[in-house]
């Protein structure tokens, strides 16, 4: 049952001796020529090392680029990307001073302002709320100024607006988008500043609000500091463990490396989610112990290939020469072996990340693991799957960040792999 | 007859069908071959096993602690451990642990009607046979295909598709993909259902003889059934199917370009045989041979992309099954579910390899 | 020209685009192979002599390509078919034998399979029934019994496996045979069989074959004549007999010289100073110059013509060109 694995016989013609020449080519040179050896796959490999430099710098410092804290409740519930939040604004004849609800504060011993709104809408309740907590700074202040206005309440939207038209009202508060629909019929009102909330939030958010209305845009951002986070941990961890197991199952062999070989190839046939699952139940929820069982997962994956490796670089001429010089085997194992492996790990392990991050969003999309307020993409996913009928944006975008971001490392490990040694892609 | 053993007999009987065929028709070699893998099986299948029960018990943290919480006093923590007989020797828990396998009786679930644990799988496995079978099938027709498409394009716009599709899909959380097809055809277009094996109303009049809905529903001949089935099968099928073809592309194209590069092909292309046949007739057949061993070893993505698909649909399956037992903290059957995906891992794999060697002439003969 | 000549190739180019840098694996190569004549071409490995065996049906694909030259088989230049029309030359009249018989079957395929898809992929209406009544007299008249055209390939010896490549390349009736090493992969008694069948061959269907070796031995046991290659250029062609009594190029009496000798004399073997050159930067002049025992002044400044020696004995060296040739090759 020969299994032979043809190389390409293609690439050159029999015996070549440029081959040699090839290999005396310096590391620096190799990468800028590689260019255009490799078209595409450099290109793959340039832009996707950009963006993993982007998240993690992103996952460094996401208060920098977040516009709200994660766990603010910024605006209102379940808004759409990009939609204008429906603020009560203060709408003014176009020749008024009064530019905010607080200018229409006059003494004590002056008429009381009257404010036009529209009978059974909680714009009057908005302008009660909001002319009180004014009215609570000011009146201790020096000016002896009051904010107490009069409500006038007409029946229809027109009315109201009317009313101010003609002078029976300083000011009228309706909502913005009541306004923007008969802005047209009223070229001598505009609209003064929003009565409550921030001028910053009526512009609406980028990705939306979620259920409670937190803004997805700023958890995105502070979510990539968990997914690198889990993923970085738990593939160094697995590096840390899997790499000297497989040096030492390949260069000691025997019992040792069949026995050792048997569990870690059962391990590596396992579902790993599955089992990332059980060991997450066993051990309680934490981020730690989402770490912990990843890292065991991935174990197998570096000590397959580096096993493979040292076998092979054993094997050849020049460790044999070493030993007969009387290399102590510490020795071999430092100056022949780990350099070579070197290369392959660091390719291997940018892959392992993307694996890892994906595993990790699907524990915390099953809600295993990890506290469910907590801003990670799997949660806001999870989160978003109860709302998938009316908040298409809580699923999308942290789906699309993970995406993105398992994208940017497989795409560098491969691009690498390509490059560097193409052997390595059949892992 | 319960449903489980009437899967075992749909399934078993035609592959041992098969087994005799080959044993009757095939060399000495073949023979030797499959015998030998078949007894290797069982020693995966307790290593898997092994490895599964020192997993859960090695770690530290304890499952009854956690499944109390605060709540657990210190004598509720040690009744229920003795209960479930983990104050015993860790030996003689691995023993009885053994013999549950052997004779799948793994106990009663701790919550709910305290049914036994084997009767609820009964009912959860064929709904997870039926959404792997398909889309097992989906993600080869896909991936074999689209790979040796992309290896017949190679380097050209179809290739370069086909390489970016393979990586993406690669890059897709599984349970996004499966929402984003929901929010699409489902909640956008409403052309499919989102959650569930059938629809609520049909699916009182379907007469459950295996558990495979849609086998049943041929079966006793009801066709509201059948389609409503087929409709709630779909999204699941395509965001599993989808999700493995990426792989398989993968796998296919490099293999199919490695054997164009094979003496053979040379040879047969000085004989006058045309690109075409060269790489669906010969490559692409040769190619397959490592492409099947290759595809044993995605049983693990297929397994673990199952349990995320069954949670994205309420798809009631094994998966879902362990999801839902971890929330409740049903230990038992937590760790009964885990041995039953071990096994099957196992028995995956040996059916592929059994596939392997009749498909190459090398092993046949 | 009194001879028939089957396949003229003239200044033939083909080159490699590697990661160095672009290299002539063969380089301004002309030639001739005449009708019914087995021609040996042998040359170190690495020396382009397959990649020129390859070249004859423009088989090559991926970083290799034909840059220059025409290919002259039988009266039309191959080069100015299409890449859809090329595939009925390959198999139909020129054959090929390759190196290794162990890969070249398709491990897949039934050996009656590969003859008689071969058969139909260039005459489609020939019956199924027929197709296999063909290739079981073919196999028959190589040797093989025709119960084994249903085994796989696996199941046949090197030898037998080489005999099912010759009925390949015969099935269609092939004017010209180009045999890629054939027998490097073979032991020495099969070797001499699967020769003795060649030269058979060559008598009973009027074949032309061209034997690509680069064994010394083989050459001399059954070719009628020898081209030398050197570093991607042709360097002496002509009769068998002539060449190896009398090699013109240093580098011919240089390999005829290494070859060992089955008289047990002690001798030592001759050994060639130096290495053949990297293509990438081959040297100017006379690529075999820095190897050459009677190197002058010309040798690394011009390159010799592959000219007439003798009657119909070429070489190229300038130790065969007068002065005034030289002179002027220097003035011009």
């Amino acid at each position: 049952m020969a299994k032979t694995k043809e190389r390409p016989s293609e690439a050159l013609p029999e015996g070549a001796t440029w081959e040699v020449e090839l290999k005396r080519i310096g590391f620096v040179r190799r990468i800028l020529t590689a260019r255009h050896w490799y078209g595409a796959d450099w290109w793959f490999v340039t832009i996707s090392t950009v963006a993993v430099v982007v998240f993690i710098i992103i996952a460094l410092f996401p208060g920098l680029f977040a516009p709200y804290s994660p766990d603010a409740l910024v605006g209102p519930s379940f808004l759409a990307p990009g939609a204008s939040v429906d603020l009560p604004v203060l709408i003014v004849p176009q020749s008024s001073t009064v530019n905010k609800l607080q200018d229409l504060a006059v003494p004590e011993s002056a008429d009381r302002p009257t404010v036009a709104v529209e009978q059974g809408l909680p714009t009057a309740g908005a302008l009660n709320e909001e002319s009180q907590k004014i009215d609570e700074v000011i009146k201790n202040q020096p000016g002896g100024l009051r904010l107490r206005p009069i409500i006038d309440r007409y029946a229809s939207l027109e009315e109201t607006l009317q009313a101010v038209v003609d002078g029976k009202d300083k000011a009228a508060v309706v909502q913005t988008t009541e306004f923007n629909k008969v802005k047209a019929q009223f070229p001598t009102l505009r609209e003064a500043a929003p009565v409550s909330g921030t001028a910053a939030t009526a512009g609406g958010f980028l990705m939306g609000t979620n259920d409670i209305g937190q803004d997805v845009f700023s958890r995105l951002l502070w979510g990539t500091r968990i997914a690198l986070i889990i993923g970085f941990s738990s593939s160094i961890i697995s590096l840390l463990l899997g790499v000297p197991l497989g040096l030492l199952a390949g260069f000691a062999g025997g019992t040792f490396d069949r026995l050792l070989s048997l569990l870690m190839d059962s391990l590596y046939a396992f579902p790993g989610l599955i089992l990332a699952i059980a060991i997450t139940a066993v051990l309680g929820p934490s981020m730690f112990n989402i770490i912990v069982a990843i890292s065991v997962l991935y174990i197998p994956t570096y000590y397959r290939i580096v096993r493979g490796q040292t076998l092979s670089v054993k094997e050849e001429v020049y460790i044999e020469a070493a030993r007969s010089i009387g290399a102590r085997q510490l020795e071999i194992l430092r100056r022949y072996i780990f350099p070579n492996v070197i290369p392959s790990v660091a390719i291997i392990f940018s892959v392992n990340v993307a694996d890892a991050i994906l595993t990790g969003a699907g524990l915390s999309f099953l809600g295993l693991g990890l506290p469910p307020t907590l801003a990670d993409w799997g949660i806001d996913v999870a989160r978003g799957q109860r709302f998938i009928q009316t908040a298409w944006w809580m699923i999308t975008f942290p789906g699309l960040a993970i995406m993105l971001v398992v994208l940017a490392f497989t795409l560098m490990g491969e691009g690498l792999m390509e490059i560097f040694n193409p052997k390595l892609r059949e892992r | 007859m319960s449903p489980i053993a009437i899967i075992a007999l749909i399934i078993g009987i035609p592959s041992l069908l098969l087994l005799a065929y080959v044993f009757v028709r095939g060399s000495t070699g073949l023979r030797r071959y499959i015998l030998t893998r078949i007894v290797l099986t069982l020693p995966m299948i307790f290593i898997l096993a092994t490895m599964v029960f020192f997993i859960l018990r090695i770690l530290p943290g304890d499952p009854v602690s956690s499944a109390l919480g605060p709540k657990g006093t210190p004598e509720m923590i040690q009744s229920i451990r003795t209960q479930l007989g983990l104050n015993d020797p860790l030996i003689v828990q691995y023993g009885r642990f053994l013999w549950s396998m052997v004779t799948l009786r793994f106990g009663n679930s701790l919550v709910g009607g305290h049914r036994p644990i084997v009767d609820e799988m009964s009912e959860r496995f064929p709904a997870t046979l039926e959404l792997i079978v398909p889309a097992s099938i989906l993600a080869l027709l896909v991936g074999v295909y689209g790979g040796a498409l992309a290896a017949a394009k190679r380097k050209r716009a179809l290739d370069f598709s086909l390489r970016i599709y393979s990586v993406v899909i690669y890059s897709l959380p599984i349970f996004w993909f499966g929402l984003v097809l929901q929010l699409f055809f489902g909640v956008r277009l409403r052309w499919l259902p989102i959650s569930g094996r059938i629809d609520a109303v049909i699916g009182t009049s379907l007469k459950t003889i295996t558990n495979i809905y849609s086998l049943d529903a041929l079966l006793t001949g009801n066709w509201p059934a059948f389609f409503s089935v087929l409709q709630h099968l779909i999204l699941p099928t395509l965001t599993l199917g989808l999700i493995l073809s990426g792989v398989f592309v993968r796998m296919t194209r490099i293999n199919v370009i490695e054997t164009m590069q094979a003496d053979y092909i040379a040879a047969a292309r000085a004989r006058g045989i045309r690109e075409r046949v060269l790489i669906y007739g010969h490559a692409l057949k040769n190619a397959m041979i490592p492409v099947i061993t290759l595809i044993g070893l995605q049983v693990a993505i297929l397994l673990a992309g199952a349990v995320l698909t069954e949670t994205v649909f309420s798809w009631p399956g094994m998966g879902s099954y362990l999801v839902e037992r971890i929330s409740a903290r049903d230990y038992t059957a937590v760790q009964s579910v885990i041995t039953v995906f071990a096994m099957l891992v196992a028995l995956i794999s040996l059916a592929v390899d059994v596939i392997y060697s009749l498909v190459d002439p090398r092993v046949r003969y | 020209m009194t001879e028939d000549i089957l396949y003229s190739i003239r200044n033939l180019t083909v080159e490699y685009r590697t990661r160095a840098g672009s290299v002539q694996a063969v380089d301004n190569v002309s030639l001739d192979i005449r009708r019914g004549e087995i021609l040996g071409l042998v040359g170190e490995s690495g020396c382009g002599k397959s990649t020129l065996g390859k070249a004859l049906m423009r088989l090559h694909t991926g970083p290799a390509r034909i840059t220059n030259g025409e290919l002259w088989f039988d009266g039309r230049d191959l080069m100015t078919l299409s890449d859809r029309e090329m595939p009925d030359v390959r198999g139909a009249e020129i054959g090929m034998v390759f190196q290794d018989p162990m890969t070249s079957l398709n491990p897949v395929q039934k050996i009656l399979d590969h003859l008689t898809e071969t058969i139909h992929t260039h005459e489609p209406e020939t019956s199924a029934a027929a197709a296999r009544t063909r290739a079981e007299e073919l196999v028959e008249r190589l040797g093989i019994r025709r119960e084994r055209l249903n085994e796989y390939p696996h199941q046949m010896s090197g030898g037998m496996r080489q005999r099912v490549m010759i009925s390949l390349a015969l099935a269609l009736r092939a004017k010209l045979v180009i045999a890629d090493e054939p027998t490097t992969s073979l032991d020495v008694i099969v070797e001499a069989k699967f020769l003795d069948l060649l030269r058979e061959l060559q008598k009973e269907f009027g074949l032309t074959i061209l034997l690509i070796t680069h064994n010394i031995g083989v050459v001399a046991e059954v070719a009628d004549r020898v081209a030398v290659m050197y570093a991607a250029r042709m360097v002496e062609v002509g009769d068998v007999r002539d060449v190896f009594a009398d090699p013109k190029h240093p580098y011919t009496q240089g390999l005829l010289r290494s070859v060992p000798n089955i008289k047990l004399d002690g001798g030592e073997l001759y050994k060639m100073d130096g290495a053949p050159p990297s293509l990438l930067h081959p040297p100017k002049g006379c690529r075999f110059h820095p190897r050459c025992p009677f190197a002058m002044g010309i040798c690394s400044v011009e390159e010799p013509s592959l000219d007439a020696v003798e009657n119909d004995h070429l070489a190229s060296c300038w130790l065969y060109r007068d002065v005034a040739v030289k002179q002027e090759a220097r003035n011009g």
